[in-house]
């Protein structure tokens, strides 16, 4: 039976046709994966479905009944509960309140009731509680109950979005982007629970994602949009080899299209065309960046400590590493956002540890933060001016729009209203005008879709080709180390492991070691020839991965890295090959 | 951890018994004062629920007291009915125009709202109160005098009553106050918080916005109102110049200073607006080392000014929600290291 007919729909806003007559059916049961690029069009679609935004033409039916005027609370208490890309959980509540809320809205509870603590009231709460925790306790979130919302990290807030839409008991799940920033691991995660949240609460979804592997994994039945428009719709393993889809979503000149070793999910494979042979950097150049022993954190906590690095100049280093390992914090403490706790950080000889970050800045030392740092409302030219400042000469964007000739076809736009990918090329054009001696780049690809994200480490190429070095953290461990010429593997908040990237590409166990420390329940989860954003993972890089270390043994494993003084990974293997023999 | 219904009724309880012998060895003006605090403390509390519990800024708050004050004055002085009638009007007066002002807050949000909010606060204190068309209602500029009233024995003309009428506002506010932590701890609370962190969840997930936003501007009103309506028993009089658009603007600067998300931060407000004026008034003058000095009642607001930037520095949560995380942690270590100290034992 088709739960969800959409028929039709057609929106703009102001010259930009988001929908053009976009025509979709789910039916019960059915997991329905929606895919393409970036501003295709598909949270206006979610938007239109769940109310928030009035569709210029088009017929929305849910369960035969047209949604035309009905209004969004009213279509979430029918059974349509959604999730968001950018999180919108109610941050100063806690997590068993975040629940509550929608569970409230589908009884009948009266204020006057509440506020006197009548017996009708005092029930509800406890049903609605007990309710919630069962919730909780199904999507393994027990001990998060009573935490802050917004004190978690994103990876857990994405679960508990999808805790709090269950708990509006649906029938048709949104699910915007759940896998965004979530690393290849935790992704494998998310399609074994969206497997059980539909078994065991029969419901329905819609999914975006650019994830392919998990959209292809997860779904029955996949429509692709491109600017706006219905582009092909098909079985997965039907989608995956269409010629149109595999042209919109990676760009046909640029990349040539492979099939995955075993042909299975997600068999799109980003050519590696700018794998050129490294090029060495002449040895007994004096480092342009130098970091010892630095330590930094927020608050009570210590987020990083004795973290050894150096950058030569022209070099382009790679810090790859698991969630949380202290990436993001290592590139802020550097810059001068966060302020060093111990050890010192000299950049071109000079001793820059605790400075102002603007200080910094002026030096060379160009940093582009996790969400790109820019500001919504100016024009991409006055973007690019503003990096004069930093320097004190005025700068020619001509050099900024060469490299990025996107960027002058909308050099009057405001930034806010590009794409993620434009946005991007934005922050890396500012950096470059500012004439840096170093760039550090945080996440990157976060969120982009392939054809851009593979433009954008060519940027880095060019970059080098400038005599610019680059420090680089990566979720995307194979397309960083293509373009680097050395790695730092994180661990637990300091540096694991040092390695050119060239002997990281052929051992990857070095790499898959580090990332030993999340268990995993899904072990037949495999066979994934590429995962988010088409980029190559290595098969036996995912079945070390994929492995289940209960948190004893972890705890043995950590205790014995630390009397020898070598990386937990490291021992994990060992452990593991022994076995095998 | 929140303590339960029983919990709380005990604390309010014990609150009323701790504040109610308080002004019992005062003066008349001081007995005046903390009378009039509590009117004030009602209108913080409203401005707590409004802006701390569901985001809403308004800066009419005071607008919608002194619309429970003059229609209470009116019912009582012109119809010359029972005070406890010109209290129910005067309530139900402020929550149809705060339901009126929340109409608009259904479109906007943050700094225009507040702007709106504040053009009605000018309007009703310009063209309402002190226009001479409503003259024949409001008195104009100079109000009028509420006499030869009572409430329950409470004779609103003669300032030895001041005393009870302390006890029966406090009595009222506490009532009020228990109400709203209730609400707040319960599923008309949490739909306000949602839509106070996130609109659009909040309407995604069931919780009918329109509905609770103009809900949350009705209740702020009718509390608001609630204690205008004390105010002619009180002062003896109506006039437009407690409720003109400076008291609103104050009532939201003292709400931030002590805490705008707590309920007990609107009694230490209510405190502050009415005591320190005139404390300030009546100590602030005399000599020191043969040089006079006099700290009048325009030093009120350059004090508040000064306390509010040193809050937003050293106390983000307000006096009230700062201190009491701060005493509640202290107290948490203090019994984790008894704890300690017993399994060493």
């Amino acid at each position: 039976m088709t739960m969800l007919r959409v028929r039709d729909v057609y929106v703009r806003f102001g010259g930009v046709v988001a929908l053009d007559r976009v025509s979709i059916d789910l039916n019960r049961g059915e997991i329905l994966g929606l895919i393409g690029p970036n501003g295709a069009g598909k949270t206006t679609l979610f938007n239109c479905i769940s109310g928030v935004l009035q569709p210029d033409a088009g017929k929305i039916i849910f369960e035969g009944r047209s949604l035309r005027f009905v209004p969004p609370h009213e279509r979430a208490r029918r059974g349509i509960a959604r999730t968001f890309q950018n999180l919108q959980l109610w941050g100063s509540m806690t997590v068993l309140e975040n629940l509550s809320v929608p569970m409230d809205a589908l009884g009948r509870r009266s204020t006057l009731g509440d506020a006197v603590g009548s017996p009708p009231s005092e029930y509800a709460e406890r049903a609605t509680i007990e309710r919630a925790r069962a919730i909780l306790h199904v999507l393994d979130l027990d001990h998060h109950a009573h935490t802050l919302a917004g004190d978690l990290p994103a990876g857990i807030q994405r679960r508990v979005e999808i805790a709090r839409a269950l708990a509006m008991r649906p029938k048709l799940l949104l699910l915007d982007e759940p896998a965004a920033g979530l690393d290849a691991n935790e992704t494998l995660r998310l399609a074994y629970l969206l497997h059980t949240v539909r078994d065991r609460f029969h419901v329905s979804m819609l999914l975006v994602d650019h994830d392919m592997s998990l959209v292809m994994r997860v779904s029955d039945y996949v429509y692709v949009l491109d600017f706006g428009k219905l582009l092909s719709r098909g079985r997965p393993t039907e989608i995956r080899n269409d010629k149109k889809v595999i042209a919109a979503y990676l760009g046909e000149p640029a990349a040539e299209t492979a099939v995955g070793a075993n042909g299975d999910a997600g068999a799109v494979v980003l050519a590696t065309d700018h794998q050129e042979p490294i090029r060495a950097v002449p040895a007994g150049n004096a480092p342009l960046l130098e970091v010892k022993n630095l330590a930094a954190g927020y608050g009570p906590l210590e987020v990083i400590r004795d973290v050894n690095l150096y950058v030569k100049p022209g070099e382009i280093v790679a810090c790859i590493g698991p969630n949380g390992a202290g990436k993001t914090t290592t590139l802020r403490a550097i810059s001068g956002v966060v302020k060093p706790r111990a050890g010192h950080v000299m950049f071109g000889g000079r001793d820059i540890t605790g400075r102002a970050p603007e200080r910094i800045a002026a030096l060379g030392l160009a940093h582009i933060p996790e969400g790109r740092g820019l500001f919504p409302r100016m024009s991409v030219e006055d973007t690019l001016l503003l990096a004069s400042d930093n320097t004190g000469t005025r700068v020619n964007p001509r050099v900024a729009y060469d490299a990025f000739p996107r960027l002058h076809q909308r050099r009057w736009q405001a930034v806010g209203t590009l794409s993620g990918g434009e946005q991007q090329m934005v922050a890396i054009a500012r950096a470059l005008l500012a004439q840096p001696k170093l760039v550090m780049v945080d996440e990157m690809s976060q969120g982009l879709a392939p054809t851009i994200v593979q433009q954008l480490f060519e940027m880095l190429s060019v970059l080098r080709q400038k005599g610019i070095a680059v420090l680089l953290v990566e979720q995307f461990v194979e397309s960083a180390l293509d373009v680097a010429d050395r790695a730092y593997i994180f661990e637990h908040g300091t540096v694991g492991h040092e390695a050119p990237a060239a002997e990281l590409r052929t051992d990857r166990k070095l790499i898959s070691g580090s990332y030993l420390g999340s268990a995993i329940d899904d072990t037949a989860a495999v066979p994934v020839a590429a995962n988010s954003n088409g980029h190559r993972v290595d098969v036996e890089l995912m079945e070390v991965l994929a492995l289940k270390v209960p948190p004893a043994v972890k705890r043995a494993i950590e205790e014995r890295a630390e009397k020898e003084g070598r990386p937990a990974g490291a021992i994990a293997l060992e452990l593991l090959e022994g076995n095998r023999k | 951890m929140m303590p339960g219904h029983l919990g709380r009724l005990l604390i309010a309880v014990v609150a009323f018994l701790a504040l109610a012998w308080i002004p019992i060895g005062f003066d008349v003006g001081l007995k005046f004062d903390a009378a009039l605090s509590l009117v004030w403390a009602f209108a913080i509390l409203s401005v707590v629920l409004l802006t701390g519990y569901v985001g809403q800024v308004s800066l009419c708050q005071a607008t919608f007291a002194g619309v429970g004050a003059y229609a209470a004055g009116m019912i009582v002085n012109t119809f010359h009915a029972g005070y406890v009638v010109g209290i129910i009007v005067g309530v139900i007066a402020a929550f149809a125009l705060g339901v009126l002002v929340g109409l608009p807050a259904l479109r906007l949000r943050g700094i225009t709202l507040a702007i709106v909010t504040l053009g009605i606060a000018l309007v009703f204190d310009k063209y309402v109160f002190q226009d001479h068309i409503f003259d024949w209602f409001t008195g104009g500029t100079g109000g009028w005098r509420v006499e030869g009233t009572n409430l329950l024995g409470l004779r609103a003309d003669s300032s030895s009553h001041l005393l009870a009428a302390y006890e029966v506002l406090l009595a009222l506010f506490i009532l009020t106050a228990l109400l709203m932590v209730n609400i707040h701890q319960s599923g008309a609370g949490r739909r306000f918080r949602a839509i106070r962190d996130s609109e659009l969840a909040a309407a995604t997930m069931g919780v009918n916005v329109t509905r609770y936003k103009l809900l949350a501007f009705g209740l702020s009103a009718a509390i608001a109102g609630l204690g205008g309506s004390f105010y002619p028993l009180v002062a003896g009089s109506v006039s437009p110049q407690p409720f003109w658009v400076f008291t609103s603007l104050q009532l939201a600067a003292i709400a931030v200073l002590m805490g705008v998300r707590h309920v007990p931060a609107a009694a230490l407000g209510g405190f502050f607006m009415a005591f320190i004026p005139d404390i300030l008034t009546r100590y602030g003058h005399g000599s020191f080392h043969g040089r006079v000095y006099d700290i009048s009642y325009d030093w009120f607001s350059l004090a508040l000014g000064v306390l509010l930037v040193a809050q937003l520095i050293l106390l983000p949560d307000g006096a009230w929600g700062d201190i009491h995380s701060r005493a509640a942690k202290t107290w948490a270590q203090v019994r984790m290291r008894g704890n300690k100290q017993v399994s060493v034992a």
